[in-house]
């Protein structure tokens, strides 16, 4: 292995754009769980389908892909609501392994879907700033990655705004930390539910775009490995904590690069889980996790 | 009880037998091929090509009667039955298993990755079906000892003879006017990195490469080399370990789908100004397709384009590509053509053994030796090798040059001499490694 503090830095910066779609993905899964204390195993195919979203809107208008986080989101927002309410909603309490089987099934369902839609076949787009090359501490350094690190960044802090500063983030926040208390003070813990949902499927959908902005190939297959990683952050992290699961996207895909790097591509999905095991061998609750959880 | 048992015995018994029978009638009415694609997952690009291409071939069987059976004294027509592997070892046991034993297909032809064929090799075994094999290059498919792979043929360059040609060409054309342009003595041995799939496939091809530098004596030292995991999309990790150790060229060892984003950021995401090689499995409409300016220039060794004729088989090459055109509306890529070839293959032998007899199909095709058909064979004849059932081509290399028409690259073939169109360029942009 060749490399000095410039090679390191690029490595770095592969890390962090990774470290961005893991980041989206996990969050997403920290509020559907922290608001209805429900797993969501297929928040991969979410991600798949904001790639295609995004694919169809771009083939269809040609229009920026950037641009295009304002149809992918609202569209995943919205199919995120249409999936709790036809399949969550009628099983919530009735049982964990119910929970379970339904979140496994809509994986299934979701795929074949997008593969009888867009078939099989892996697609890529381009985007319009792919031959632009910006410079960082002389560091080259494709454009399209620090714009994904700034839109990752600008979501983030309207995240922040929205559950710290407005009415319905407050209430999401209450029904995460006590149901019965925010029932009780009022709050439709229905309306939480569907509100979260929708907008974890739509990070989701905007970890979607990002991915197929940044030139990777996407098919229907694509999102159970990000699927199982971004769980493994949200251990890492602590369940439900939003700070968590960003220190935790950030850990893993700088180590998933690093792994890469210097052991070889083989180590590039052992390190995730490595990391999850010591994580959970030295603080159980996950970095940010409280003992409650 | 008594009677009822007795009843249901017999009913068995019955449809045991009724079941002996349909199947015998369907045998001798068609030769059932059983065509092993990936119809999804990562490589189904590749196995799409595979069964319209099939489809192809014993459409144009099948409108000249069919294949003639000696023992049945008539043409039968072909009938191809889908075996989807899934792009996966358990889809690919699933699906022979499937064609085998429930299909019962005369014989076998496709098969793509070699981590799939690999996994379902022992069950072809078992049945002793004869098995036309277009892909799988790994050696550690055609040449292993734990099984009998007796019924498999294998109508396709092994890696040893994909890094031969590359490795041949490094050596002789492109190191000379690497140390030509940039005035370094010619001596330098030439600086190489290899990028891989860490399956068999991929570290079959590493190996072939590293034994041709060794057993040749070449002057080509390896630098680096970085695997990644099938069905990969991101590598700039990897190509910025391969560009720290300055290499004059890039070998990699991809799928189709993973090679596509790996040129892109390689070029474009990690300035690596460099020439990549790629082997024939990438030789397809959609590379050309999703590649774009990032290919240009960029190194293809090959048996069969879509867009490149080699002069010694140029009209049956066209009229392929026409009929493809035609049946599906694109173009085939190398996968296609091989298993197209692979079913005609098939069909004369089973002319040749006179009988669906799998033992004398298998006996047929040890001894088959017929004219070169679309793609280039050594000597101009498909034989396959006594010892490991290995067919021989003449491989080239072409290099992508952009055609502002088409919009896109195409090949143009620089080696060997016998097949050449035009002479090797590095282009102003080239950088090359350094020690």
């Amino acid at each position: 292995m060749a490399g000095g503090i410039d090679v390191i830095l690029q490595v770095l910066i592969w890390g962090l754009y990774a470290g961005c779609i893991y980041i989206l993905l996990a969050i997403g899964l920290n509020l559907i769980f922290g608001v209805m204390k429900v797993v969501n195993f297929a928040h991969g195919e979410l991600l798949m389908l904001g790639a295609y979203i995004t694919f169809t809107f771009y083939a269809l208008s040609g229009f920026n892909p950037y641009v295009l986080l304002a149809a992918s989101v609202p569209t995943l927002i919205l199919a995120g609501i249409i999936i709790e309410r036809l399949c969550f909603r009628p099983i919530l309490g009735t049982g964990k392994l119910n929970e379970i089987f339904i979140s496994i099934g809509l994986i299934y369902i979701i795929q074949n879907a997008a593969a009888l839609i867009w078939t099989d076949e892996w697609r890529i787009i381009h985007s319009p700033y792919e031959k632009i090359t910006i410079s960082i501490f002389g560091v080259n350094m494709p454009l399209d990655y620090l714009i994904i690190i700034i839109t990752t960044i600008l979501i983030l802090i309207a995240l922040y705004f929205f559950l710290r500063k407005t009415r319905l983030g407050k209430a999401m926040r209450a029904t995460s930390q006590n149901r019965k208390g925010a029932m009780l003070m009022g709050i439709n813990v229905e309306r939480m539910d569907m509100l979260s949902f929708g907008i974890g499927a739509g990070l989701a959908g905007a970890a979607g775009t990002l991915w197929v902005v940044s030139g990777q190939v996407f098919n229907p297959y694509m999102g159970s490995i990000p699927a199982i990683k971004a769980f493994a952050i949200v251990i890492i992290g602590g369940l439900g904590s939003i700070p968590g699961a960003i220190i935790g996207g950030l850990i893993l895909g700088i180590a998933e690069n690093f792994a890469i790097f210097t052991l070889g591509g083989a180590w590039k999905d052992a390190v995730s889980f490595i990391i999850l095991i010591l994580v959970l061998i030295i603080r159980p609750t996950g970095i940010f996790g409280e003992s409650a959880e | 009880m008594k009677k009822e048992f007795l009843v249901i015995c017999l009913l068995c018994i019955g449809f045991a037998l009724f079941a002996g029978c349909t199947e015998q009638q369907a045998a001798t009415d068609e030769l059932k091929i059983g065509v092993v694609a990936s119809m999804t997952g990562p490589a189904s690009t590749t196995g799409k090509d595979i069964w319209q291409s099939a489809v192809l071939a014993a459409d144009e069987i099948n409108a000249d009667g069919g294949v003639y059976v000696t023992d049945l004294g008539k043409k039968i027509p072909i009938r191809l039955i889908q075996g989807d592997d899934e792009s996966t070892r358990e889809g690919g046991q699933k699906a022979v298993s499937r064609l085998i034993t429930q299909d019962n297909v005369n014989f076998l032809v496709g098969g793509f990755s070699s981590a799939v064929v690999s996994a379902h090799q022992s069950i072809v075994a078992e049945h002793t079906v004869p098995y036309i094999i277009s892909g799988a290059s790994s050696s550690a498919v055609s040449r292993r000892t734990d099984i009998d792979t007796s019924t498999m043929f294998f109508h396709r360059p092994n890696a040893e003879d994909s890094a031969e040609a590359i490795m041949l060409f490094i050596d002789r054309e492109m190191r000379p006017a690497i140390n030509d342009k940039f005035g370094f003595s010619a001596d330098r041995p030439l600086r190489l990195a290899i990028i891989y799939q860490d399956t068999s496939f991929g570290t079959g091809q590493r190996d072939a490469v590293h034994n041709h530098i060794k057993n040749y004596n070449l002057p080509i030292e390896v630098v680096a080399e970085a695997s990644f995991k099938m069905g990969e999309s991101d590598f700039r990790t990897a190509l910025t370990s391969i560009k720290a150790a300055n290499p004059d060229a890039v070998y990699t060892v991809t799928f189709l789908n993973e090679l596509v984003p790996l040129i892109q950021q390689g070029r474009r995401d990690v300035g690596l100004d460099t020439i990549f090689f790629a082997i024939e499995c990438n030789d397809d409409p959609d590379f050309y397709k999703g590649v774009g300016t990032y290919g240009e220039y960029m190194m293809l060794q090959s048996r069969f384009s879509p867009y490149a004729a080699p002069k010694e088989t140029e009209s049956a090459h066209t009229a392929f590509i026409q009929n493809f055109d035609n049946r599906w509306n694109g173009f085939p890529g190398m996968m296609g053509v091989a298993t197209y070839e692979a079913v005609f293959i098939g069909a004369q032998a089973v002319e040749n053994a006179g009988t669906l007899n799998k033992d004398a199909v298998r006996d047929a095709l040890n001894d088959l030796e017929i004219p070169q058909m679309i793609e280039v064979m050594k000597d101009g004849t498909i034989v396959f090798s006594d010892d490991f059932r290995e067919s021989k081509f003449d491989l080239y290399l072409a290099q992508l040059k952009w055609d502002q028409d088409a919009g896109e690259t195409r090949p143009v073939i620089v080696w060997p001499d016998s097949l050449k169109e035009t002479d090797f360029v590095l282009p102003d942009w080239y950088t090359p490694g350094q020690g």
